[in-house]
């Protein structure tokens, strides 16, 4: 297991460094002048050398780069040319409420995931009825969800709020960030209720897809579990279905339902970006919605960082609890 | 209990013998027909798409009544804002959505292809370093990554057609690789091998086909995700600009009327599930049809 787990570190670091190497690139691509952008149209010739001087925009590229690894290092992920302060701090605003709200989506996908395929892994009646269901959950666009949500949970029965994390004139501000944490540090049950009534309609939208995926690729592996021999052997023990279903069959059949969860976060963080612009949630995915009509790519980089860096820390953690939850894995 | 079946040989051969034996298999059965009717849909969508224009009532950027005009007999699906017949405005959407879709899966299919095949008949450090590249591109999230190749290129849609390509290939690379590695092993190969058959018509001629069949099936299976992140990047003001009829812009500059005029952002939502819908369906039934995985 320790030898799996140094595995995949190492393998971790050079993906994060091959992503740096593609945002660096991408940034040099631009055909956008930062410093131009940064300055506005009608910036002075001097005035644009001394800034580009300033912003490190005139060294040469690999110089550029090592600097921007080094900085990168450090936390400095340059100045954002629309808010014109530092990305990182930036990104340190927005972080929180992100984190928070992904966490919770993927925490919900991954619970209705499970419920999904175990429900539905024993032969049943209806299974077109339930193919038909799944499909259209796993094709449904989250802003489509986000609408009918709305519509339905806010406007008409009342029951969800559709806007913010929090309608508290003062929400705390610390230690966590995460609003349903620091509300319940606080003591504050009122407020821990309507930070979490406001995270549920969003998460939803956003777990949908993923859910959908996660059930039907556990479905059809227990499928397959269910009728091998030492399953059998289980219920010839007498042993009750739902004994045979969590003890034995579903720790071997976990392993592609969690990758699949794993690959199923790229297309998540694409939904967060869209949810929190309809949401008005105070996250990266409304920084990202904004930085984009601005070409500010210093955002947009950092952005692609934090996420991608995101992406594969979970994908990371998946390859180990799958060992976890088949250790023939880590052979 | 599973019914019992008629039986058929198992699935070797031609690709054309397999969809055949599992055509027969599967004649009856209810999940036949569901495919069928998917496969069917989605041919017509095909065909609609090139019709379009005969097709739509009104042109779609231009003002075909009063704003906010409710679904109705004379607007299908209402009107917009500025009078614009939604109808229309989403029939021209799902043109362009599929058909964006199709030429990103091609190129997919193609770059990924090639990249897949050359790796897998070369062997040795070739196939070491192409298949390392694939695994750090596989390692990263596609659609974030396509935002940022966006973003940097600037938004239009043929940025975005180009970025989702970049991101969409690897996949490709992998599953091809694995079929003609998988395949060089088989009788046929060495045969070929041993009567003296070059590397490229190797690689062509007996190789490539056994690789189809699994890479037809990803790729109708695929589509789907596809038809959602290109709506995904076009809500995100990535797509062609302002007035163009794309489903995922629309329902981002509708969506101030949700609350009041809710058919504006909704309808063009809708559609994109349609599309997606029909994709992820017809890809089950290429699938099933294909007995691959």
């Amino acid at each position: 297991m320790g030898r799996l787990v140094a595995r995949r570190l190492g393998a971790m670091i050079l993906v994060l460094l091959f992503l740096v190497v593609v945002v660096f690139s991408l940034q040099h691509l631009s055909p956008t002048d930062p410093v131009h952008s940064f300055l506005g149209a009608n910036a002075s010739k001097a005035a644009v050398k001394v800034e580009s001087h300033k912003l490190g925009y005139d060294r040469p590229l690999p110089v550029q780069y090592l600097r921007y690894v080094g900085d990168l290092l450090h936390g400095n992920l340059q100045m954002s040319l629309r808010t014109r302060r530092p990305v990182a701090t930036d990104l340190r605003h927005y972080l929180p409420a992100t984190a928070e709200l992904a966490i919770f989506s993927l925490a919900l996908a991954g619970i209705l995931g499970a419920v999904l395929g175990v429900t539905t892994a024993a032969r049943f009646k209806g299974a077109g009825v339930f193919r038909v269901l799944t499909l259209s959950g796993a094709s449904a666009p989250q802003f489509l969800l986000a609408e009918l949500g709305i519509l339905l949970f806010y406007r008409h029965l009342h029951w969800l709020p559709a806007t913010g994390r929090s309608s508290l004139a003062n929400p705390p501000s610390g230690p966590t960030g995460f609003l349903t944490i620091d509300t319940l540090v606080h003591g504050n049950l009122h407020g821990f209720t309507d930070a979490f009534g406001h995270l549920i309609l969003p998460g939803l939208c956003i777990a949908m897809i993923p859910a959908v995926s996660i059930g039907r690729v556990l479905r059809s592996s227990l499928v397959s579990t269910m009728r091998t021999d030492y399953v059998r052997t289980a219920r010839a023990k007498g042993l009750r279905e739902v004994v045979v279903l969590w003890r034995h069959a579903l720790r071997n059949s976990i392993g592609p339902a969690l990758s699949m969860g794993g690959l199923q976060v790229g297309l998540m963080f694409a939904g967060v970006v869209v949810i929190e612009q309809i949401f008005a949630w105070p996250g990266i995915g409304l920084y990202t919605y904004q930085s984009i009509p601005r070409s500010d790519f210093p955002a947009i980089a950092g952005i692609t960082l934090v996420l991608g860096a995101g992406y594969v820390i979970v994908n990371t953690i998946v390859d180990v609890l799958q060992a976890i939850a088949d250790p023939r894995i880590a052979l | 209990m599973a019914v019992a079946e008629p039986y058929l040989p198992p699935s070797t051969g031609t690709l054309r013998s397999r969809v055949y034996v599992r055509v027969k298999r599967r004649r009856r059965s209810h999940a036949a027909v569901l495919d069928r009717i998917a496969i069917g849909l989605l041919a017509a969508l095909t065909l609609m798409a090139f019709v379009t224009p005969l097709l739509a009532p009104f042109k779609p950027n231009l003002i075909a009544g009063d704003s906010f005009s409710h679904p109705g007999a004379r607007f299908l699906l209402g009107t917009d804002e500025v009078g614009r017949d939604i109808f229309s405005r989403v029939l021209f959407g799902l043109r362009a959505s599929w058909f964006a879709s199709l030429e990103v899966i091609a190129s997919g299919v193609i770059i990924g292809g090639l990249i897949g095949l050359v790796a897998g008949t070369a062997g040795g450090w070739i196939d070491d370093v192409l298949m390392r590249i694939t695994d750090v591109f596989l390692a990263l999230p596609g659609p974030i990554l396509a935002i940022a190749v966006v973003a940097a290129l600037g938004p239009s849609l043929q940025h975005t057609l180009i970025a989702v390509a970049i991101v969409w290939w690897p996949f490709y690379a992998r599953i091809v690789r694995g079929e003609v590695k998988s395949l060089a092993a088989r009788p046929h190969v060495e045969a070929a091998r041993l009567a003296g058959v070059g590397r490229i018509r190797l690689a062509v001629r007996h190789l490539l086909p056994g690789a189809i069949p699994a890479t037809v099936v990803t790729a109708s299976l695929d589509v789907g995700n596809l038809v959602l992140t290109l709506a995904i990047l076009s809500f995100l003001g990535l797509g062609a600009p302002s007035p163009a009829p794309e489903l995922g812009a629309m329902v981002a500059r509708g969506l101030t009327y949700l609350l009041q005029e809710w058919w504006v952002p909704i309808m063009p939502g809708l559609a994109v599930m349609f599309l997606a819908f029909v994709a992820n369906l017809a890809g089950d039934g290429a699938r099933d049809l294909l007995g691959v995985a």
